[in-house]
Formats: structure tokens, C-alpha cells, sequence
């Protein structure tokens, strides 16, 4: 029995990744209704990944998407990222979705005071807040010859929609 | 608000839970009947939905939010209907149902 889904308040954040990315569905403010990684090792990574966010789309009919923006001044994300991230925009218009970009920088300057802080510190912090959800996702700090865990985008598409919550929230207040 | 069919997932990756590991424990033979629920493409018996009660210790009627208001939305619409249908008989007997139905009729509609 299918069900055609009513249009939610809920929010899909994502975190595009050299292998793929990382997601979470949130309903109201922190609410995780789904969460996780979707990871490729073939070619044609973003269609694969294109095709991946238009089923959770599909799915969870999220009132808003929000990305990483790749394009932002100081930005060092690789072309196919970029690229990817204008594909996403550009596949979730006509599905009225709209679509918010949030900067490495602006993301940096939420959870840090001095707007300078690493990943796995970023992630510590989100898994400090909701380790019911992402207590065991942690994984153990990386060694610099290590390449990094896929887990970590994660972390990255949580913190773009705390970013989301905290100015929609600031937003609101006001108004 | 609307709320999503159901809240399998959530509540299972909450309790880091594959969905075999949660097919065994509702005593089915694969995860693909728990993945079908979660997608919303299948509704479970009574029995599948009091055993995810007993899983993840939630009522039923929060783990299937929206199919428990949807179901509540059209027993609201009954009620009305029968609230009405007793409003052209009145007497004690249909006088004291209208209490007991209209907080049903009321309640329910001003939740959805």
C-alpha cells in the first residue's frame, strides 16, 4: 500500500563527500527522523548521488534542502562537487523545495566563537548533542595518513542544519 | 502539522538496530518486510504494530504518528456525522452520546 506523502515541516541537510554523502532528515528542531551515508565506488559518482537525494526527496518531501556552499569565496571543494551542488539546486526547484547554502565559513563561525575549528571537532560537538543519534557514528580522530572516515559527512550535513535552525530561529525572533 | 506515516527508522537507528536484527525480533524472516514499513510502502497487522510497541517501548500511536492521524481525522468526520444524525432524535439517551462523542469530534480535528 502506497501512501502519498503530505508536505512536512521537515528539513534534508546534506554534505557532499569525495565518496559520496553524508544526510539527515529533521522534523520541527531536532527531531531525526533519518540519518546516515550513501557512499559510490564507481564512476558517474553525482548521477549516482543526483538520483540518491531525489528518492530521499521523493521520500521525505522536505520543505527545505540545505547544501554546503561549494561556490563561496575562499571555497577549496573540488569541481565535481561544485558542480554537483549546482545540479542538486537546479533538480530540487521544480520539486518546490527550496534550497538553502550555508558557507564553511558561516558554518565554522556557529559552533566556534573565533570561527576556527576542525572537523572532528565539529563532529564531537554534534555528537555530544545528540548521542542518542550520533554517539556511535564518532568515529576515532584520523592520523594525517589516513584518509577520512566516510562517516564524517554525517556530522557535516547535522551541522548545515543546526546552521539552518540557529538562522531561521534567530529569523523568527526577529520578526 | 503532518506528521510522517510512521517512525520506524528513526527509532531504530536510535537504538543502532539493523532492520534484520529488528525482523528477528518481530519474528519475521527478513528485513526487506521492515524496510517496506519504513519506506511507508506497507502498513503493519496489529500484531506487527504492538510487536514495534514492545521494541522500541513507544506507544504505537506515536511510532505510526501520521497513519494514527489520519485514522483519528476520519473517526472525528464519523462522529460529527453521528453527533448530527442524533441531533435530529434528541432525547436523554442521544443527549448523554453527545458528550461522550463530542470531545472525540472536537479533540481530534483540533490536533489535526
Amino acid at each position: 500500500m502506497n501512501h502519498s506523502q503530505p508536505k512536512h515541516f521537515c528539513i534534508l541537510a546534506i554534505a557532499l563527500s569525495t565518496r559520496g554523502f553524508g544526510f539527515v532528515v529533521l522534523e520541527g528542531q531536532e527531531m531525526f527522523i533519518n540519518w546516515g551515508v550513501k557512499t559510490f565506488k564507481r564512476e558517474n559518482k553525482n548521477a549516482q548521488s543526483l538520483a540518491q537525494v531525489k528518492k530521499l526527496i521523493a521520500q521525505y518531501q522536505p520543505g527545505t534542502l540545505i547544501l554546503e556552499d561549494a561556490s563561496s569565496k575562499g571555497s577549496r571543494r573540488a569541481s565535481r562537487i561544485r558542480m554537483l551542488t549546482r545540479q542538486i539546486s537546479k533538480m530540487a526547484a521544480p520539486l518546490k523545495v527550496s534550497v538553502k547554502l550555508f558557507s564553511r565559513e558561516q558554518v565554522m563561525k556557529t559552533f566556534f566563537t573565533d570561527g576556527k575549528g576542525t572537523k572532528h571537532r565539529l563532529a564531537e560537538i554534534m555528537a555530544s548533542r545528540f548521542p542518542e543519534q550520533l554517539g556511535l557514528q564518532l568515529p576515532p580522530k584520523r592520523k594525517p595518513w589516513q584518509s577520512e572516515d566516510s562517516r564524517m559527512s554525517i556530522f557535516g550535513a547535522v551541522a548545515l542544519a543546526m546552521v539552518f535552525q540557529t538562522k531561521y530561529m534567530s529569523h523568527c525572533r526577529e520578526r | 502539522m503532518a506528521q510522517f506515516l510512521n517512525y520506524l527508522r528513526s527509532h531504530r537507528k536510535r537504538l543502532a538496530l539493523s532492520q534484520e536484527e529488528v525482523a528477528f525480533l518481530l519474528g519475521v524472516q527478513s528485513g526487506a518486510s521492515v524496510s517496506r514499513y519504513e519506506q511507508f510502502a506497507r502498513e503493519p497487522s496489529l500484531e506487527t504494530a504492538l510487536a514495534f510497541e514492545a521494541i522500541f517501548q513507544r506507544p504505537a500511536s506515536e511510532l505510526f504518528g501520521g497513519l494514527y492521524q489520519k485514522i483519528q481525522h476520519e473517526v472525528a468526520a464519523r462522529a460529527q456525522s453521528l453527533i448530527h444524525k442524533d441531533q435530529r432524535n434528541p432525547n436523554r439517551r442521544t443527549a448523554h452520546r453527545h458528550q461522550l462523542l463530542a470531545p472525540i469530534a472536537s479533540k481530534s480535528l483540533k490536533q489535526i
